[in-house]
């Protein structure tokens, strides 16, 4: 409500022209599609489940072209693709998200589009979520035991240079039933959104050990994490969007038959330009997996308290 | 002067043998001598004396004295010495060419001698000539002799030749004032000097020396002749005392590298006006008045050059300073982004990225950098605007503000190409409007060293009005390392119909792929986003387009169609397109704390709402909870108040008459 009055503020000439009740159908219509974050600020994106979701979404939609050509991008140029949804998007949440991938080496090189935007998923929409992990393992790794509450600080990405003699080195990574020990604990008391526990479990109780970059890559890549969070389809129809494909073939016709520039032009029945008149397509958010309800209204309603200023 | 004649030649020579010849030590010289002197011919006899100096001593026959008495050759006698001549004291010409002399001696006592010719033989020193005052010719030429010396008394020298030697240094001939040929030629001269006091001389031959340059000669009153083929003078400046010489009136300078040059001739005539004849031809009027033309043009020409060189030079030292000015900055911005990040990083690029700009090795400390930038900020400007050609180059940030200038209709015209250099993107966005109007024809557009790193800067061109050609320069423009940039670039312009990226053509295929991989987006973009959000991002020309669209809502796709194919054609934008746009971080944060103003007030605007909404549902409910027993209540309550007739129509009696 408090944005779409912002944005009511923002644009008040041009609503005027057509009204108010019809700006907060459109409002709350794009909302509920998915589209209401486009070219919108960071703190905006960031600020509900729902919206980090939508923009994953969108990002999924609009680029998946650049997966399907095969182009293997780095991370810096990801990013700049994610600015041109969002010119304030910060590059740290890129950096993290290309550390998953590259399982934190050699930052500079290529990734291909399915890896870096299942990873990036992970990195957006439980970016909280993730920080208290780290913070819990670096706990483990020195030994402390991190039942008390913890408090996750801000750079998650540091190491803290902790002098107590730990049993385990960092490649080794700690052990899994004890590290899922401590994140059950973490998702049952945590305000911030969290994978579902039974698929955490899953994840922790195929092997001993693991190292923190090991267990966000198999968050990454575990199938029904991504169906929990509903934006995504899964990994093997990642490059499949028949609609979309659709549109994309009239548009390409378009540009080649510009060029081979008959003056008569495209006939005006058929083409079908992308221009805001024609028809809306269909709610975005017809869901991908038919087996899950999706629920994503659920953390809504706390959410509003924590929209972050910055 | 000629040397014996042919005939001459045939009289009787005697060469007296000395009686004498008790040692045995003579005898072998004897015959040695003897040996030598082999192939001789009758008339002459050589004498050996008994002295160990062993010299041949000639004798000619009397009457032979008589008929010549001033005259003797020696010639081809096979001779390694000079003889002793006895008594032909009053002897005036003396030949002893093609001999095998290896020094002059025994010709001392011939006081009256004028005319000594020693042309060929293997002489290495210039001596015996000390008594010979009478002395007018000497011939020397073609033997060993490395230096000239040994020559002071011979003050009435008429001709000196020396030509065939081995010297390399004019030296000691200041002396002879009576000098009025001197033949250098073919030996092992570089310098020309020290000519002073040949106050008669009219020809000097330097011919194949390795002359490169000459001083002195405009001391020479009377020279008339000098030759200097084949040698080394490159320069006129070398020879400039040439142009000095009032008396000069013919020279040769062919077989010089100077004679190859276009301007040797008019150069020549030019500074010797009193030249009659160069390299043996003579010279017209005609040549001289045309000479004297092109030698001014190319002295016109050499300044121009030179100031040309100064420009450059100029130029080319404050771009070097906009560089360093430029480095500066980046390192300024680098350091203050870098707190968070690893120092090294920054560090170790901008030591890449200056070493295009003849940076002296230094460490990157802001300390050093900052007085290196307050040294080249005071001597030299900051910015430079140049138009070459059909290209404007603006350097520095400062050049944008020349894009407001006056400039004549003529230059804006002629201007195809800008070329930006040494600018934040972000700047240059701001003026690109202006372009439309300044520079109609402009159509290529440069970018280096301008910090492009996002795609979304892309989006700012839109604002020009036609680029034909885009050239972004890797250097300073990390964009360029992109995959995917030139199709970025393609699919937010192609309503410009680009032809060339960075050199290369544009293909149907290029085009075709980028429209391929961004197409989704800007259909997403135009389909998807609410109509008040598109209206927004859409600058205040589309909105009229957009309402009438609007308006239109029955005949939509038609419409539609129409306005789009209209609009591709004439080379607008598509709407989708237009949508994306880029605002520069400056701008952006302004948007950002509007936002955030805005937010706060409306979250205390909806909170106020919330509130009062929660306390009317409360209300509400607690109505809803109550209503029954109220209900009750007052059913009861009319129920006992009707219960007796009569009090209550007394009752409401009473009440009517109080309410008046």
């Amino acid at each position: 409500m408090e944005d779409a009055v912002s944005q009511l503020l923002e644009n008040r000439e041009d609503i005027s022209q057509y009204g108010i009740a019809r700006f907060f159908t459109e409002y709350f219509n794009s909302v509920r599609q998915g589209t209401h974050i486009l070219f919108r600020e960071f703190s905006f994106i960031q600020a509900t489940p729902h919206n980090r979701a939508s923009f994953l979404r969108t990002f999924w939609r609009c680029f998946r072209a650049v997966g399907k050509n095969g182009d293997l991008l780095t991370a810096k140029e990801y990013h700049c693709l994610l600015q041109l949804l969002c010119p304030d998007f910060p590059m740290e949440l890129t950096q993290k998200a290309a550390r998953i991938v590259l399982m934190d080496d050699a930052m500079d090189c290529l990734m291909s589009f399915s890896d870096f935007v299942f990873a990036f998923q992970i990195q957006f929409y439980y970016s909280e979520f993730l920080d208290s992990v780290a913070a819990i393992y670096q706990d483990l790794l020195t030994g402390k035991n991190p039942n008390t509450v913890i408090v996750p600080t801000s750079s998650s990405g540091q190491h803290r240079s902790r002098l107590a003699p730990s049993e385990c080195s960092p490649l080794d990574g700690v052990e899994a039933s004890l590290f899922y020990h401590c994140l059950e604990s973490l998702c049952d008391r945590s305000k911030y959104s969290c994978p579902p526990s039974a698929l955490v479990k899953e994840v922790l109780s195929s092997v001993q050990r693991l190292t923190f970059y090991g267990f966000l890559m198999a968050l990454a890549k575990h199938h029904g994490i991504n169906r929990a969070l509903g934006a995504l389809p899964d990994k093997g129809d990642l490059l499949l969007d028949p609609p979309m494909d659709q549109e994309l073939e009239k548009l390409l016709s378009q540009v080649s038959g510009l060029s081979i520039s008959t003056p008569a032009g495209s006939s005006g029945d058929i083409a079908n330009l992308p221009t805001r008149i024609s028809p809306r397509i269909s709610s975005p958010w017809k869901p991908l997996h038919h087996c899950q309800k999706v629920n994503i209204e659920s953390d809504g309603s706390t959410d509003e308290t924590e929209s972050s200023e910055n | 002067i000629q040397t014996s004649s042919v005939a001459e030649r045939n009289k009787p020579f005697e060469f007296r043998i000395n009686k004498d010849q008790s040692s045995f030590h003579n005898r072998l010289l004897q015959h040695d001598l003897e040996k030598n002197y082999s192939g001789k011919q009758d008339n002459i006899n050589f004498g050996s004396s008994a002295s160990i100096t062993a010299f041949p001593i000639l004798h000619r026959a009397t009457d032979e004295k008589i008929l010549n008495s001033d005259r003797l050759t020696l010639e081809r006698q096979k001779l390694t010495v000079c003889p002793v001549i006895d008594g032909e004291e009053h002897l005036r010409l003396l030949n002893f060419q093609h001999n095998f002399i290896t020094r002059i001696q025994n010709i001392s006592n011939l006081q009256h001698l004028v005319f000594l010719d020693l042309y060929d033989n293997q002489i290495e020193e210039i001596s015996g000539l000390s008594t010979l005052r009478c002395l007018r010719v000497l011939l020397l030429g073609k033997n060993r002799i490395k230096k000239i010396s040994n020559l002071e008394n011979l003050k009435n020298l008429d001709v000196l030749d020396l030509h065939g030697n081995q010297i390399a240094k004019i030296e000691n001939i200041n002396h002879l004032g009576e000098l009025r040929v001197l033949n250098l030629a073919r030996n092992l001269l570089s310098y020309v000097e020290n000519l002073n006091g040949l106050d008669s001389l009219t020809e000097l031959n330097l011919r194949h020396n390795q002359i490169t340059s000459m001083k002195d000669v405009d001391t020479l009153p009377c020279l008339q002749h000098l030759f200097l083929s084949f040698n080394n003078i490159s320069s006129f400046d070398n020879i400039l005392c040439l142009a000095d010489s009032s008396s000069l009136s013919d020279i040769t300078l062919d077989g010089n590298p100077i004679a190859q040059e276009t301007w040797y001739k008019s150069t020549i005539l030019h500074h010797m006006m009193q030249l009659r004849q160069l390299d043996m031809k003579r010279i017209t009027e005609e040549e001289r008045r045309m000479a004297s033309v092109a030698a001014r043009k190319e002295e016109e020409k050499k300044r121009e050059s030179h100031k040309q060189t100064l420009l450059k030079e100029k130029k080319r030292l404050t771009i070097g300073n906009i560089a360093r000015q430029w480095e500066i900055q980046q390192n300024r911005v680098a350091l203050v982004t870098s707190s968070n990040q690893d120092k090294k990083d920054s560090d170790s690029c901008q030591i890449n990225g200056s070493a295009a700009y003849e940076f002296p090795e230094e460490t990157r400390s802001l300390d050093t950098i900052l007085s290196n930038a307050v040294h080249g900020l005071s001597v030299l400007d900051s910015h430079l605007v140049e138009v070459e050609g059909d290209t404007l180059y603006l350097y520095g940030s400062g050049a944008l503000e020349s894009l407001d200038r006056n400039w004549s209709v003529q230059t804006a015209g002629t201007v195809i190409t800008v070329s930006f250099m040494f600018i934040e993107f972000d700047e240059i966005v701001q003026v690109l409007p202006k372009l439309k109007i300044r520079f109609p024809n402009s159509a290529h557009l440069k970018f280096k060293e301008t910090n492009i790193v996002m795609l979304q800067q892309f989006n700012a061109l839109a604002q020009v009005r036609r680029i034909e050609q885009l050239t972004v320069d890797p250097q300073g423009n990390p964009v360029v390392n992109f995959t995917l940039w030139k199709y970025y670039v393609l699919f937010r312009l192609n309503h410009f119909n680009l032809q060339k990226i960075n050199g290369t053509e544009v293909t149907q295929n290029d085009i075709v792929m980028a429209e391929r991989l961004f197409g989704i987006l800007a259909h997403v973009a135009s389909s998807e986003l609410p109509q008040y959000r598109l209206l927004s991002l859409l600058g205040e020309s589309r909105k009229k387009q957009f309402c009438y669209m609007l308006e239109a809502k029955g005949k939509r796709s038609g419409i539609v169609s129409e306005e789009s194919n209209d609009s591709k054609r004439v080379g607008g934008e598509n709407a989708s397109q237009a949508i994306l746009n880029y605002t520069t971080r400056e701008l952006h944060t302004e948007k950002l704390e509007e936002i955030k103003e805005r937010k706060k007030f409306c979250e205390t605007y909806i909170q106020d709402l919330v509130k009062e909404a929660t306390d009317i549902n409360m209300k509400n409910e607690s109505l809803q909870k109550l209503w029954p027993q109220m209900f009750i209540e007052l059913v009861r309550d009319a129920v006992i108040e009707i219960r007796n007739k009569n009090s209550y129509m007394k009752l409401c009696l009473q009440r009517i008459t109080d309410q008046k």
